[in-house]
């Protein structure tokens, strides 16, 4: 007997043909329908084309956060998510991220998998930094990537902590630093190729834009992002 | 992150929420989280564990059995901290001043000799007999000699209840209310009152633990819990277990010897318990399916506003919740209600609004079956006959009636379409009790 990874409670197995044939989320099969119920897909409705976000009514597209981005930046990025950070998602990467319950990468790593792998680019994940690692054992993004071959060009700088520490509570100030470092053998192979960076959740598009631009430096001919939730 | 060694003393926590200060200490010594062999099993909840679900990368592993009390992993090692007991003996801690009965204050005595031997004890009692107050001289006598008590209870809302009136009765007590949606922060405390979940986070702790309402989920028939009550008690403390329906577990340790069993049958204030009365009905279940309710039942409902008797009524399933308060409302009674099920966000406010008044009645799953007492109130059980109420469930509920000395009896009335073996179990295990009353 399986349980619904969230809840605990009781799976029936009651996978039809029709089931198994149709689109239906891989997360079915660890969720209940009650918990799988309380996620929202983002394929079905307007999104940003930039960043991903589920557009409201009197939104622009790109949406305004975006449109800043475009003033502020000298390269082309767009990033697809895959769900919307809602209280359910939230409360998935408390579980996930910060409990570090391991085993919740199951409920998305396949349809995770669907998303990056259905074109064919080089899948960069962002990194965690040793601290993370040491305690929490995973990174969370690598987790969610099962079976996919990655290139782990990214890694946290040194730096990062302390100079955040002290330059906290100024946004802008803080958009300029840096807090990736490419990994030297794996630069050449950065060359020439499209990539898509992978991370759990989009917040403000900092961080993952800060990958971006270090990727573009290796020679990237184009760089997009997938995330879990926007 | 903890920084001070008080906080260690009597508990086990993962190495990764001490500071490195408090780690280098020679009095914190450590073990293993995980262990490995011969097979994987964690330490604190001592949960077998599949490598296919426990591994992380690297070879490391993990417990995802009781994670939600923060992880236990081989990343970590599990630090623990002996119990000093450094208490100020005090010979009167009791500051309560109430009266027992003279059976109540019999089992009061009993409970003494029984911490004092460091026994395991089961005191069945029924529901309304008044077993806090016969907790009083014993926990008094552990203070005097500087012991480690701790009361835990399956039950959220029964350690809510609970610690105000521990909290009076010993003033000059150190005491600690703990539980998974506490804002109080923990300290080193004479006195735990705490859900039995929050006991994997101590080890060799209490001189005298008591389990209040032992019987009921999550605790009954939960290994990780049993595994973590043995580990909070001194190898030597006493233990103490309460309820008024003990399970067929206990029963059977019971008649091995282990606990110690004795019985109170008799309410406080000398009353019988309340016995239910059954009323068939055809289609109940169905007709709730679609929102609506036997006249029967909206009639009682508003014979009971018409005399302004608050009362409880409980419904098997939360789906059940709506649909019931639908009926209620389509039927055009009038009144201050409200719905309420376990996971509910503002379970422990509406509970509140019910025992201030401020609602007439709430409509409930078994979450309110027991530990929680509203005085002078009803009972209306709808789908008595459903599986969900288990002949012990039922005895709880018909055991919230008649609780108060003014008003010692009171309606508990069963709808169901069948008299089935639960109900029927039910009748005769408060008809026995009853007449073991009768006898003394
Ligand atoms: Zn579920
Ligand atoms: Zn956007
Ligand atoms: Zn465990």
């Amino acid at each position: 007997m399986t349980n619904c990874l969230l809840c605990q409670s009781s799976l029936r197995h009651t996978t039809s043909f029709d089931e198994m044939m149709s689109l239906a989320p891989a997360q079915a099969r660890q969720l209940c329908e009650e918990c799988a119920a309380d996620f929202f897909r983002l394929d079905s409705v307007a999104t940003c084309v930039k960043c991903g976000r589920r557009l409201k009514a009197e939104m622009s597209n790109p949406c305004y956060d975006c449109e800043r981005w475009q003033q502020q930046i000298s390269f082309d990025f767009q990033n697809r998510a895959l769900y919307e950070y809602n209280s359910a998602m939230k409360d998935y990467m408390k579980r996930y991220k910060f409990l570090g319950d391991y085993r919740l990468r199951f409920i998305f790593a396949k349809e995770v998998k669907k998303a990056v792998t259905w074109q064919k680019r080089l899948l960069v994940p962002i990194p965690v930094n040793a601290g993370t690692m040491a305690t929490r054992g995973f990174n969370q993004v690598t987790g969610l990537l099962k079976g996919c071959s990655l290139v782990e060009a990214l890694k946290t700088s040194q730096t990062v902590k302390d100079k955040r520490q002290s330059e906290k509570g100024r946004a802008d100030r803080l958009r300029l630093i840096q807090p990736f470092e490419l990994v030297e053998p794996q630069i050449e192979r950065i060359s020439g190729k499209d990539v898509t960076i992978i991370d759990d959740v989009y917040t403000t598009g900092t961080t993952i834009r800060h990958a971006a631009s270090l990727l573009y430096q290796a020679g990237a001919t184009s760089v997009i992002g997938i995330t879990l939730a926007r | 992150m903890i920084n001070h060694i008080s906080d260690l003393y009597g508990r086990q926590i993962s190495s990764a929420e001490l500071s490195a200060a408090i780690l280098e200490l020679p009095e914190v010594k450590r073990r293993p989280a995980i262990q490995l062999k011969p097979s994987l099993m964690c330490s604190r909840c001592g949960s077998r564990l599949k490598r296919s679900q426990a591994n992380l990368p690297n070879g490391q592993y993990y417990c995802y059995v009781c994670i939600q009390m923060k992880r236990m992993d081989t990343l970590h090692d599990l630090a623990f901290v002996d119990e000093p007991n450094q208490f100020t003996k005090v010979s009167d801690a009791l500051s309560w001043e109430g009266q027992l009965t003279p059976l109540q204050a019999e089992c009061a005595e009993q409970v003494v000799r029984i911490f004092k031997k460091r026994q395991h004890h089961l005191l069945w009692a029924v529901t309304g007999a008044g077993k806090t107050e016969m907790l009083f001289k014993g926990i008094e006598w552990a203070v005097r000699y500087g012991k480690r008590i701790c009361i835990a209870s399956p039950r959220v809302d029964v350690c809510i209840e609970l610690f105000p009136r521990i909290q009076a009765a010993f003033a000059k007590t150190s005491i600690v209310l703990l539980h998974g949606k506490s804002e109080q922060p923990y300290k080193y405390s004479q006195i735990t009152i705490c859900t039995t979940h929050q006991l994997l986070r101590f080890y060799h702790a209490f001189d005298v633990l008591i389990i209040d309402e032992v019987d009921v989920f999550p605790f009954s028939g939960n290994p990780m819990l049993h595994f973590g009550v043995n580990n909070a008690i001194k190898t030597a403390g006493s233990m103490l277990y309460l309820t008024a329906t003990p399970d067929k577990h206990l029963l059977t340790q019971a008649r091995k010897g282990r606990p110690s069993i004795s019985y109170l049958p008799i309410r406080y204030h000398g009353h019988l318990l309340p016995e239910p009365t059954i009323i068939k009905i055809k289609g109940l279940s169905q007709g709730i399916d679609n929102n609506r309710l036997d006249k029967r039942v909206l009639k009682m409902i508003r014979q009971l506003m018409s005399q302004q008797q608050r009362f409880l009524l409980f419904v098997p399933h939360i789906k059940d919740l709506a649909a019931v308060a639908t009926a209620i409302k389509d039927a055009g009674i009038i009144a201050k209600y409200d719905t309420v099920f376990a996971a509910d966000p503002e379970r422990l406010e509406k509970v509140s609004a019910m025992r201030h008044h401020e609602l007439d009645f709430i409509i409930t799953t078994t979450i309110l079956e027991r530990g929680v007492t509203f005085p002078g109130i009803d009972v209306l059980v709808l789908k008595a006959d459903n599986d969900i109420f288990s002949a012990a469930a039922l005895i709880q509920i018909a055991g919230r009636v008649g609780r108060s000395s003014d008003r010692p009896t009171g309606r508990v009335l069963f709808y169901a379409e069948a008299r089935a073996a639960n109900i029927r179990s039910c009748q005769r295990q408060i008809r026995k009790m009853n007449r073991k009353a009768a006898e003394i």
